[in-house]
């Protein structure tokens, strides 16, 4: 088994829209208002900032719809490269989101969100190439293994 | 280091993935661990330390080999972050989907229509 892929949480989704319009809204405060909040929760177009370029700042609020409750969010990017890569570091937490858009032909892109929660400590080649190894898949894994128990495969 | 921060570090290592995975069909000794592995004793203790320290795994204290045993809690408090997370993702992408259908579509004559 290649268990070594950096892929480990993913997250992949196709839209029908040219690459171009998919990367702005994903930089442009006046797209992500639209979108950045998940279910029940948005994310008002003041409070939103954006510098795009690597050093740059993006920041956003995302206020609960039901309790009013704020969740701030303050990432450095890393990369801006449009309009196929997009890259940032939470430095709260030292996770790196990493954006890719592939233009599939006939106006539709692929997004492709890759995250790696890499501490300091373990930002050595072998570390990541250990952190890589599919979290995600091991989580599946596990919750199988526990739906399972007792079961011998 | 938050104690999440500590569970995905010792998550970190395909060896300790290993050893949990093993753990969670059932406790075992350090001997049992280390058998599957091309590795010595020492060096498998250390990897249990580090499970240990993030409250992963316990080890009996009484017990004369002090058989490791999997935290289930701590393990769903990783998994339960990894589902939110992907759940916020998707969430998100369902709602740019949305509105990049709208853009596309109020790029003709339309206006735009508010539908909740």
């Amino acid at each position: 088994m290649t268990d070594h892929s950096p892929d480990e949480l993913t997250f992949t989704r196709v839209f029908d829209a040219p690459r171009e319009l998919v990367f702005r809204c994903m930089i442009e405060p006046e797209h992500l208002t639209h979108f950045w909040g998940p279910a029940g929760v948005s994310a008002p177009l003041e409070k939103i900032s954006v510098d795009a370029r690597p050093g740059g700042v993006f920041e956003n609020v995302m206020v609960n719809d039901a309790d009013g409750s704020e969740y701030r969010l303050r990432v450095i990017y890393d990369e801006v490269a449009p309009p196929e890569r997009l890259a940032w570091t939470d430095p709260a937490t030292g996770m790196t989101t990493t954006s890719t858009f592939t233009d599939l032909g006939g106006g539709r892109t692929e997004v492709r969100i890759h995250q790696a929660r890499v501490p300091a400590p373990m930002r050595s080649p072998e570390a990541q190439a250990g952190f890589a190894t599919s979290l995600d898949r091991f989580a599946a894994y596990l919750a199988r293994l526990a739906s399972n128990e007792g079961g011998t495969t | 280091m938050s104690a999440l921060d500590a569970t995905f570090t010792a998550l970190a290592d395909p060896t300790r993935r290993a050893i949990v995975a093993r753990l969670a069909l059932g406790d075992a000794t350090v001997n049992e661990l280390a058998e599957p592995f091309d590795m010595s004793l020492p060096a498998v203790s250390k990897h249990l330390k580090v499970l240990e320290r993030s409250g992963l795994i316990s080890r009996s204290r009484h017990a004369q080999y002090r058989p490791c045993h999997l935290e289930r809690e701590a393990l769903d408090v990783a998994a339960d972050w990894i589902a939110e997370n992907r759940r916020i993702w998707a969430e998100r992408f369902d709602k740019l989907d949305r509105h990049l259908r709208d853009i596309q579509r109020a790029s003709g004559p339309d206006e735009e229509d508010e539908h909740r």
